[in-house]
């Protein structure tokens, strides 16, 4: 099955070859999947219920406004407590019911058993299947929104990293001369700033938001790049097509952008995986040193903060090792796959 | 500082003479002083403390210089060196009456700000120098320098203390800027000695001196540093307070090791491995869930608990009325309605802090007892906003007003209090209102709370001294302005009449009085909300560590606080660290297994 058609018989061959490391092509479907299920979160994991049914009315509260108690015949004003309410009606036995998602916490939410402490272990009675962190939160819920939060950063990341990075190194190959000579030495600068410290002086003084971060770490990110694209385009510009195109008078954007980066992108996509993987890692890493993300929001790091300093209880630390390692691995077995697919050489001869 | 007081100095060293006496101090010393003393309160060490051993504790950060004043010297460390540089007269733990330390008698002026000191002749610099008067007179002009780059000491030698004047080698007078109760002056004016032989004040004073182990006159003397792994202590051979009556049978360890562990949970391993000798047990997490295991099943490890009877620090959420919708006194009563301490106080806290009912706690006769801290109270929050005009919710369920949302942002710099602001936020929702937790480092918190450019700053004043203090926090002397410590811009002026009166008073039952009626009136402004207090204190400790039987005194913050005023009380019994030892290796329980002490002596009900 091909998800796209493609035309480009090099293109169908990688491809195929993508395919054929077994491994690498199921991780990305794998991964793809819980990405997808990940930008649902709010249907897995949430405290509000994913429909009530309520004096013949139907209601979808997942996405929409806050409903309050009132609305649902209790007694108070502000935002109504679903599994409170779930039992209330199974209470009154009036045909009202509603239907919880399969973690019915969401990941901000305090839930507190009466007579035991947080962090509390995992039950399946209390419905916390992974237990709950130090302030009660289901470890589940956080989980699954700090991977959300993870996944779409380090994609973020990617492309702006990339857009600048492959930008800059173009045109130094293309150009070449002193705006090359000058790009260099900026970016050797530039690459030895110690871009950790330069987070935590940040946000020492500011409390870093998504974009803060975002912006910072690509401010830093994007020299990697540059290298692999100058070179890649030193070579292609060397090449007959590009003096053909020139001589049929082609403009250097034209050139740029129709001839050589497409020649040239088997360098990018090769290291696509392992830049989403260090991004994961970089976001997860400030989050645990306490410079990422501002709490209360669910975050990989957090949670390994708050599983290290509570090592006997070993279901937050569990948890959150398991899902970095098999989230990094999948990464990992993706990146091999496209490696190998865009290797030109099938087999290697050792002699 | 002004250009007069540094030439002032100049001529200081020239003459080593003591400031000419301005009004304030006699030049002579007045011949009909009431000199006091006390001899007469119970001592409150233990005979049976043994002298010996090396004592092991840790701090998370390495001092970055062993200055007592200038650039980066207040740091955790610096208590272990303050605590060795002692004052004219100690507080007794016990009594809270004054004790002699480097004074042996004391008089009062009949202005009002005037006391008068006769040192102990005995008082010796740890270098075997003698402490003389002429040590108070520099001490106070070293205070004044500018080259000493500390801005609140100069301030507070200058404004606060006034004038010392030396009368001879073993008498000092000690003027102060504003009349106060006698008790409270006593030790507002208490000094410490700087030792003027050992100190060249120049422009290089910070850098030169940074490293330098300053002579001092307390028990300690610090033996080795090594820069980044630790600073060791070791007990003066001749010491020369070792017989005073308050200072008989304590600081008793040879050597006190001072370790950098960085971070606290490994710190708990290094005690777990019996490598410190006590562990602080304050944060629920360790008390609970930590501090278990084979060690204290063996006995090996004491669990204690100790109420003591200190001043609580102020702890609570400061609303900045500055920050609108804070200018208005009904959403501040709404916030207060609106916050769930108890529930934190129950779930994350374990139910081990109890609800700080007023700011100022602790103070004996001047804490207001009547006042009670608002409950939270959905129904009251909902009626002070209604009234405010924050009547209508918006779609996420907080409530709007003129197109703005009812948000609150707390600023805070502990990132070990998430747990209960993340419950107190949760809570609050429920109210309408959203608070939205902006956790920032120290240093950056304070700048922005000390800059007006916060809206409500989580936050603890250290509570010291023997009555609370109002002007600092109340006064419009100090809102509306950076740098002060009225960081909810209270502007009232008829808290400023009260408090200036209070200032001023120096009878007790007026001071009581008028500390109750101000304690009322925070109350009303409403811009503090009170959240915890801890009266106790809380530790495990290795066995071979002995207390006292009464295990520690009245203001005892630690039990295995090293030196200081009411510290140096344990001992190490060398026999009982073999044996223990010895049972470890063999597995054996050390009766009676498990031990958890609960003193309850000096429990307020």
């Amino acid at each position: 099955m091909s998800i796209f058609s493609l035309k480009n018989p090099v293109a169908i061959k990688r491809w195929q070859r993508f395919k054929r490391s077994r491994r690498g092509y199921y991780s990305a479907w794998l991964l793809l999947l819980l990405t997808a299920l990940s930008l649902g979160a709010e249907l897995l994991a949430n405290n509000r219920a994913l429909l009530v049914h309520y004096q013949g009315q139907w209601y979808f509260p997942t996405y929409s406004n806050v409903y309050s108690g009132e609305q649902f015949g209790l007694d108070y004003a502000y935002e109504v407590n679903y599994r409170d309410l779930q039992q209330h009606f199974a209470d009154q036995d009036e045909g009202n019911w509603l239907l919880m998602p399969p973690i019915p916490f969401g990941p901000l939410e305090t839930d507190l058993i009466a007579g035991d402490f947080p962090p509390h272990a995992s039950s399946l009675a209390t419905q916390h299947y992974l237990g709950t962190d130090t302030s009660g939160r289901d470890v589940a819920a956080r989980l699954l929104y700090g991977f959300r939060i993870a996944i779409l950063f380090s994609i973020a990341l990617l492309i702006l990293n990339y857009g600048v990075g492959v930008a800059i190194g173009c045109l130094m190959g293309f150009w070449g001369g002193a705006f090359d000579l000058i790009f260099q030495r900026i970016i050797e600068i530039w690459s030895n700033v110690p871009f950790l410290y330069v987070i935590m002086i940040v946000a020492s003084i500011i409390t870093p938001g998504f974009w803060t971060l975002l912006l910072i770490m690509a401010f830093f990110g994007w020299t990697g790049m540059t290298w692999y694209m100058r070179t890649a385009t030193y070579k292609e510009v060397a090449r007959d097509y590009v003096m053909a195109a020139r001589a049929l008078g082609a403009s250097g954007s034209r050139i740029m952008f129709r001839h050589i980066l497409p020649n040239s992108v088997s360098t990018l996509v090769t290291f696509v995986p392992f830049s989403v993987a260090s991004g994961i890692t970089s976001l997860t890493v400030l989050d645990f040193l306490g410079f990422g993300l501002p709490p209360p929001t669910p975050s990989w790091g957090e949670l390994l903060k708050q599983g290290t300093e509570n090592l006997e209880s070993l279901w937050i630390v569990g948890s959150v090792v398991v899902a970095m390692t098999v989230i990094l691995m999948l990464v990992a077995y993706v990146g091999e796959a496209i490696r190998d697919a865009y290797d030109p050489k099938q087999f290697s001869y050792y002699e | 500082m002004s250009k007069i007081v540094a030439s002032l100095l100049l001529v200081l060293f020239a003459n080593l003479c003591a400031l000419p006496a301005q009004a304030g101090l006699p030049e002579a010393l007045p011949a009909d002083l009431q000199w006091q003393t006390n001899n007469e309160d119970p001592i409150f060490a233990s005979p049976d403390a043994k002298r010996g051993g090396r004592f092991r504790t840790f701090v998370t950060t390495f001092p970055l210089t062993l200055r007592l004043v200038g650039p980066d010297s207040n740091g955790s460390f610096a208590s272990f060196l303050r605590a060795n540089d002692l004052g004219l007269v100690g507080l007794h733990p016990n009594t809270l009456k004054p004790i002699p330390e480097l004074a042996t008698h004391w008089a009062f002026g009949d202005d009002g700000h005037s006391i008068f000191y006769r040192l102990d002749p005995d008082a010796r610099w740890s270098d075997g120098e003698p402490v003389t008067a002429d040590d108070y007179v520099f001490a106070l002009s070293f205070m004044r320098s500018k080259f000493i780059l500390a801005p609140w000491y100069n301030n507070y030698f200058s404004e606060v203390i006034t004038e010392v004047v030396k009368y001879d080698d073993h008498t000092i007078g000690i003027a102060g800027s504003v009349a106060k109760p006698a008790d409270e002056m006593l030790f507002d004016l208490s000094l410490s000695p700087v030792p003027e032989h050992f100190h060249i004040l120049d422009e290089n004073w910070v850098r030169d001196y940074n490293w330098r182990i300053e002579p001092n006159t307390g028990p300690y003397q610090i033996s080795e540093v090594r820069k980044g792994k630790y600073v060791e202590f070791t007990r003066k051979a001749d010491w020369w307070a070792n017989n005073k009556r308050y200072f008989q049978y304590r600081f008793n360890p040879e050597h006190i090791r001072v370790k950098v562990i960085r971070d606290i949970n490994v710190a708990y391993q290094y005690f777990r491995k019996g490598e410190l000798d006590n562990f602080p047990l304050l944060m629920p997490r360790f008390w609970h869930k930590k501090a278990q295991g084979e060690i204290y099943e063996q006995g090996y490890v004491a669990k204690i608990k100790f109420y003591n009877d200190v001043p609580q620090p102020i702890n609570g959420l400061f609303l900045n009325e500055d920050a609108p919708p804070l200018d208005d006194k009904r959403v501040r009563y709404a916030i207060a309605h609106a916050l769930n301490v108890q529930k934190v106080i129950d779930t994350v806290l374990r139910g081990d802090y109890e609800r700080m009912q007023t700011a100022n706690e602790g103070y004996g006769d001047y804490t207001n007892t009547h006042i009670r801290a608002r409950r939270f109270d959905l129904a009251k929050a909902d009626q002070y906003l209604t009234e405010a005009g924050w009547s209508e919710r918006g779609p996420d369920g907080i409530r709007v007003k003129d197109g703005q949302r009812l948000s609150i942002r707390v600023t805070y710099y502990s990132s070990g209090h998430n747990d209960r602001l993340v419950i107190l936020a949760q809570e609050a929702r429920k109210a309408g209102i959203e608070l939205a937790l902006n956790l920032l480092d120290g240093s950056t918190a304070f700048k922005q709370i000390l800059e007006n450019k916060h809206q409500a700053a989580w936050m603890a004043w250290s509570g010291a001294g023997l009555s609370p203090r109002y002007w600092e926090f109340y006064h419009s002397d100090n809102a509306h302005k950076p740098q002060t410590n009225n960081v909810t811009n209270t502007d009232n002026p008829q808290m400023d009449e009260k408090i200036m009166a209070y200032r001023t008073a120096t009878d007790k039952v007026t001071r009581v009085k008028l500390a109750h009626e101000l304690e009322q009136m925070v109350y009303e402004q409403g811009s503090y909300i009170p959240t915890f207090k801890v009266p106790y204190t809380r530790e495990a400790y290795w066995r071979w560590l002995k207390l006292p039987a009464f295990h520690g005194t009245r203001t005892s913050d630690q039990l295995f606080s090293p030196m200081g005023g009411s510290g140096g009380l344990f001992w190490i019994d060398e026999a009982a660290k073999r044996q223990i030892e010895d049972l470890k290796d063999k597995g054996q329980p050390l009766p009676p297994a498990p031990l958890l002490e609960i003193d309850e002596t000096w429990k307020l009900n």
